[in-house]
């Protein structure tokens, strides 16, 4: 199997003592890979080390051969990412917003613009300017702009953030859709336990900074009922449970 | 170079869309206006001759060259960087295939390019309006002077727009940035009169160098210093600025 995302020895530390420490992680074609932890296990940093927003006092990440510290530009062409929170430029409308990004990628055009705008349902509000847009819609935005250069990995962080049920399914069955037809590779960090389960196929756990455990949907799904059982077992058996649990 | 390029048609359009250059403008205009009717009232009410044609655009460019072009550099440069951190809208453009030093060269090439358009603005109008409404005294030679001086104010408003560049890039406010500039500017002006052998090394005092060119004897070695003083100070402001960008956490 190709691996498309290698994450070797990540370390980067807080003041706070939080961060992730020795962080090894491979992540192949096709793989709709769930990130799971309780809040503050390092998630996000080590996201955002994998897009280059903060630098790992150790270790590195290589997308699709390239290293994101030494080789940006090309570790980063193929790659769409939504962090944290969707941001836009709330002076700008949907579509200029889309364009803004569309002008880094060569195959970009109007029409790919639209078609993304589409396959958010945000088709209808493309000349709207983002600052009147719903926090739902904001998210809609983020995930059509991550998508929107045809990227052979997607890093999405927290995705489903502020969508209602109906914005979880269409974004659930794009994720599926994509990982299918083009072979696109997800890595998603999400707190929604349930629809990690419905949505990812391999599930890595981090707790206080160190992966506990990487491991397919089904394998996980034979051996405990839900994914949330595997998780609360994982953490107990590796650590203290996090004070969600109690 | 297709980044680069990418990185500021994005930082232009940035710049247009926003009110604030509509503002510049205006305000722009209005700096020529009410200039252009005290020389007409001091004219008609005192008898005196005020300026003649080409002497207005001079009049206007030795004003706003010390008010609102730093100002609006100072508004553009914050804008453009302290605006971005706290609305963490830099991150659009950061998580995208560019990279940081084109990032931060495509944010300067907009902000010159604005001072630029400004400095155009400002130079076309004043023209006009003195042609318009001043006794006429307009030779090639001093309108190639005053074209050129407007011209060559651009190198000192470039070193001002790298300072406040590397300053929103220390401080995490834009207020905080704006006040900082200010005082500075200000702490400047002040210490270039009471130090005045050491003035030249001020951006303040640069910020009037155009001065060197309308004199007759054209003093070669001052304005080579002066030129030199401030592609040194500017490639320094650069290169510390862009190295608290690249190192920043977003």
């Amino acid at each position: 199997m190709e691996k498309v995302i290698e994450i070797m020895n990540l370390t980067k530390s807080y003041g706070n003592g939080r961060g992730i420490y020795d962080l090894n992680l491979d992540i192949y074609k096709g793989d709709i890979f769930g990130f799971l932890g309780p809040n503050g296990a390092g998630k996000t940093t080590a996201m955002k080390i994998m897009t280059g927003l903060i630098r790992p006092e150790q270790g590195d990440v290589r997308i699709l051969g390239h290293s994101v510290t030494e080789e940006y530009e090309k570790a980063m062409a193929k790659v769409g990412c939504l962090i944290e929170i969707a941001e836009s430029y709330h002076y700008l409308s949907a579509f200029d917003n889309l364009r803004q990004l569309a002008r880094y990628y060569p195959g970009v055009d109007h029409k790919r613009i639209d078609e993304v705008l589409e396959l958010t349902g945000m088709l209808k509000f493309k000349h709207e300017k983002s600052k009147k847009f719903s926090l739902g819609m904001k998210q809609r935005l983020g995930l059509a702009a991550a998508v929107l250069s045809r990227p052979q990995v997607v890093i999405l962080d927290e995705p489903l953030n502020g969508l209602d049920v109906e914005g979880m399914i269409d974004i659930r069955k794009m994720i599926q859709h994509l990982a299918e037809k083009e072979q696109t590779t997800f890595f998603i960090s999400s707190h929604l336990i349930h629809d990690v389960e419905l949505t990812c196929n391999r599930i890595g756990v981090i707790y206080n900074g160190k992966i506990l455990n990487v491991e397919n949907t089904q394998t996980i799904l034979k051996n405990y009922a839900t994914l949330e059982n595997y998780f609360v077992s994982e953490v107990e058996r590796n650590g203290r449970v996090s004070s969600s649990a109690s | 170079m297709a980044v680069f390029q990418a990185a500021l048609l994005n930082e232009l359009e940035k710049l247009y869309k926003k009110k604030k250059v509509l503002v510049a403008i205006l305000l722009s205009l209005a700096v020529i206006v009410i200039g252009q009717l005290v020389i007409v009232g001091v004219r008609s009410g005192f008898g005196l001759r005020g300026t003649g044609s080409v002497e207005f655009p001079m009049l206007v460019l030795s004003v706003v060259v010390n008010t609102i072009l730093p100002l609006f550099t100072a508004l553009v440069a914050i804008d453009s960087f302290s605006g971005e951190f706290t609305q963490n809208s830099m991150r659009i453009t950061l998580t995208r295939p560019v990279s940081r030093f084109k990032i931060y060269t495509a944010k300067i090439t907009a902000i010159v390019l604005f001072i630029l358009g400004a400095l155009l603005l400002l130079l076309v109008f004043s023209l006009l309006a003195g042609f318009i409404f001043n006794t006429n005294s307009a030779t090639l030679d001093s309108l190639s002077r005053t074209v050129f001086s407007y011209f060559v104010s651009l190198l000192p408003l470039t070193v001002l727009a790298l300072a406040i560049a590397l300053l929103a890039n220390i401080f995490k406010s834009g207020i905080a940035v704006f006040f900082v500039s200010i005082l500075t500017f200000l702490a400047l002006k002040v210490l270039g009169v009471l130090f005045s052998q050491y003035s030249s090394l001020f951006l303040t005092t640069q910020l009037d160098w155009y001065n060197l060119f309308l004199v007759n004897s054209f003093p070669m070695l001052k304005i080579l210093r002066q030129f030199l003083i401030m592609l040194g100070s500017g490639i320094m402001l650069f290169t510390a600025g862009f190295y608290i960008f690249d190192k920043k956490e977003f």
